[in-house]
């Protein structure tokens, strides 16, 4: 690599273009724009002596950025619409390719220039927030800001042919990832330059005495006087602020290179600050510093509704967000717009889905304290807010003359007694019940509810799998039946008008018919209605008592007894007693059963079943004997009564996980109901209320 | 809290099914009793006593 050695066409100094594919370089004795050309040197103008941005870069540092070594030749700084300014590196790499290196508000943008084949939109079919094609990316771009750039000062080589004052239009894209994109808009077919956001530590440059220099003042505090009031006043972030308020006099002061400059006196708007400016709280782990108060409101139906800002600064982070409104708080930190993709409805950004909740105009009303941009009293912004409790993701549009700027930002919501501790300030308590990205607060209960579930259906589960049933005892026994019914003489008087059970009762008569009496009604004489002339008989009882062998029951596992039956048109109840022959345990239980069949209104019925069980705990180990007491009532049987007794151990029963299920479900339903009622505070205020179609129906 | 207090209580509730399962609880079982001493010991043992079921019990 040869160094072409030159005089500045206009004053005659020595420059040098070190390097073989730079176009201009800038005199560093008259700031002259000196281009080589096929016909030699041609001075292309002055530019103003570049300022001090506070950049840890400068001309000549060295650096490896992704293996490949490159150096700082040239620097250019690029004034903003808006009225900011941004510095633009230029980086020679050792295998040929020039590097732009942009850099605003401490963040770092390499890019490099891609093939001329590209072709983009025309500038003024851009909008931002759109897609932007044919940028050859692995991620699609959108469109982040575009807008008009001066050429206002340079230094050192420059791979292009930099006009001095010219004015130029661009257009910045962003992609997933920090993918980022220039289309430069200066020459008739538009540049484009594609690369990505980048952390000054990946640019490898090896820190040096101006750097250090840089790094220990951007940490350090500025004293200045108010040029309105003479009073002093505080920098925070000297080499960020742009603008500053008075803290003596209320002036808004504009900072250029360190000099203040009288703007306006402003009027306090809004609510009192709950939180100081220097107050200090650690948030990501980092000491953040409360460097401006901004009050902004925005207008529904006629009412102003207001909220506060408060920016937060750590030279090592950068700027973040906190925001109060309504007593509710969220730290909100800066999203990539390439990051977000938008919808009528919808946002998504890190893989959540946000719903819209809020779309107007904000306006700031009050600003203390330093900001990072040219703010003002009265500036807007169209601000839509979409939320994921806890998250918000908001995106503010904003225009300056003809540039037009999207930023995006992703809040987090903060319960008040956090912030409160965190700065140590007393807070007011939230004026609104619900905030719009508020968490619903037990919603962890959902998921130790699945996680209950989960756990007693698979028990349940594995226990009908895995069901261990076994027969200990079974055998039938025919029992001794009673006298037939004894005739009354008073039919009346011998049927009850009514039943205990409030069923109708059946009678069976000495004809082969069947009474029928319903609670309340007259008897009916089936199968052949008509009338009965003779004596109703009168239920008879009967009943016997007998005593099993003894068998064995096995520990730790529940017992099933069943008891089945020829009972017809009556009932048999049973009595049963297990009875521990070693220690004299008694286990009773009861099993009654009844069938009861019949034809009422043309139709016939039937209830009860001839085999009952009864489930009991498990018993002691051991050898038990079983003692039943059959009783029956008007046994009208085809034969003698049968009762056959059936013990069954380790039987699945469907009633225990139910019962579990039941009762670990009652608080989650009741916080499902009370999670509704929250959802429908939330969205209360919102122009996009899922719930109001419902309300005003009701 | 709430959250708190349900995973306790979930907790419970399902240690409790999983308590029953295992070692063969069932809701609801009917009483027990123990026979005296000198009840098994006497003539006939237990099948002379009489505080076993008896009377009406239901029906129609």
């Amino acid at each position: 690599m040869s160094t072409v050695q030159a005089n500045c066409p206009a004053c005659g100094a020595e420059v040098l273009f070190k390097k073989g594919s730079s176009v201009v370089v800038v005199c560093s004795y008259c700031n002259s724009v000196v281009a080589r050309t096929d016909r030699g040197l041609e001075d292309l103008g002055r530019v103003a002596e570049v300022t001090d941005s506070g950049s840890p870069l400068e001309v000549g540092l060295r650096g490896v950025y992704r293996g490949t070594a490159f150096e700082l030749t040239g620097r250019a700084q690029l004034g903003h619409a808006a009225g900011g300014m941004w510095d633009e590196w230029y980086a020679a790499f050792a295998d040929g390719r020039w590097g732009w290196l942009a850099e605003a508000q401490g963040r770092f943008y390499m890019s490099f220039q891609a093939p001329a084949s590209v072709h983009v939109p025309p500038f003024e079919e851009l909008n931002v927030s759109a897609p932007v094609p044919g940028i050859p990316v692995a991620v699609p771009l959108v469109v982040a800001e575009k807008g008009d750039a001066r050429m206002v000062a340079a230094e050192g080589e420059i791979p292009y042919k930099l006009i001095p004052g010219e004015s130029y239009q661009y257009a910045d894209l962003s992609g997933a990832g920090g993918v980022f994109a220039t289309i430069d808009y200066s020459e008739e077919a538009a540049l484009v330059f594609v690369g990505r956001e980048v952390e000054f530590e990946e640019l490898g440059i090896a820190a040096t005495e101006r750097t250090r220099e840089r790094e220990a003042r951007k940490v350090a505090s500025a004293q200045l006087s108010c040029p309105n009031c003479g009073g002093p006043l505080e920098l925070r972030a000297p080499d960020a602020a742009e603008r500053v308020t008075c803290p003596n006099c209320g002036s808004l002061l504009d900072i250029n290179q360190g000099k203040l400059r009288y703007l306006t006196t402003l009027k306090f708007v809004g609510f009192k600050f709950d939180i100081p400016l220097g107050a200090v709280a650690e948030f990501e782990g980092q000491k953040m510093t409360v460097i401006g108060q901004m009050t902004r409101s925005v207008e529904f139906e006629g009412t102003r509704y207001f909220w506060q800002e408060y920016l937060l600064y750590n030279p090592a982070v950068g700027f973040r967000w906190l925001v109060q409104s309504d007593g509710h708080w969220s730290y909100v930190r800066p999203v990539p717009p390439g990051e977000v993709t938008d919808g009528d409805k919808y946002a998504r950004f890190g893989g959540r889905r946000f719903k819209k909740f809020q779309d107007a105009t904000a306006r700031v009303e009050y600003v203390a304290g330093e900001f990072y941009w040219k703010v003002e009293a009265g500036e807007q912004a169209r601000a839509v807010d979409y939320v994921n409790a806890p998250g918000m993701l908001s995106k503010e549009t904003s225009s300056f003359g003809g540039s037009q700027e999207v930023n995006w930002s992703h809040g987090t919501y903060m319960p008040v007694r956090d912030v409160a501790k965190m700065f140590g300030v007393e807070l007011p308590r939230p004026t609104a019940p619900v905030a719009p990205n508020q968490p619903f607060p037990h919603k962890r209960v959902y998921k130790y509810w699945a996680l209950f579930l989960l756990v007693a259906l698979l028990a349940s589960l594995a226990a009908t799998l895995f069901d261990a049933r076994r027969k200990i005892f079974e055998q039938t026994f025919v029992l001794q039946p009673q006298p037939t019914s004894t005739p009354t003489p008073d039919a009346a008087a011998a049927t009850p008008a009514t039943t205990t059970t409030g069923r109708p009762r059946v009678i069976r008569l000495p004809d082969g018919r069947t009474v029928t009496i319903p609670p309340g009604g007259a008897p009916v004489i089936s199968p052949s209605p008509g009338t009965f002339t003779g004596t109703i008989p009168t239920p008879v009882e009967g009943g016997q008592v007998i005593f099993t062998d003894a068998f064995e029951i096995a520990p730790r596992q529940n017992l099933r007894v069943t008891a089945e039956t020829n009972v017809d048109q009556s009932y048999m109840f049973v009595g049963g007693d297990f009875i521990n022959e070693e220690t004299g345990l008694v286990q009773q239980f009861d099993i009654p059963v009844e069938f009861y069949s019949g034809v009422e209104g043309g139709e016939s019925w039937t209830e009860g079943k001839k085999e009952e069980d009864v489930y009991i705990s498990a018993l002691p180990g051991g050898r038990y004997t079983m003692r039943l007491e059959a009783q029956w009532e008007d046994w009208k049987g085809p034969s003698e009564p049968r009762l056959t007794v059936r013990v069954e151990q380790g039987v699945a029963r469907g009633l225990n996980p139910a019962l579990a299920l039941i009762a670990i479900s009652v608080i989650p339903l009741l916080v499902a109901f009370r999670h509704f009622s929250f959802e429908r505070k939330r969205w209360a205020d919102s122009a996009f209320n899922p719930y109001e179609s419902s309300d005003s129906s009701e | 809290m709430l959250t708190k207090f349900y995973l306790l209580f979930g907790g419970a509730v399902v240690a409790a099914y999983l308590a029953a399962a295992a070692l063969g609880w069932e809701v609801g079982s009917p009483q027990r009793q123990m026979l005296p001493a000198d009840v098994r010991n006497s003539p006939g043992g237990y099948r002379s006593f009489h505080f076993w079921h008896a009377g009406y019990r239901g029906g129609k």
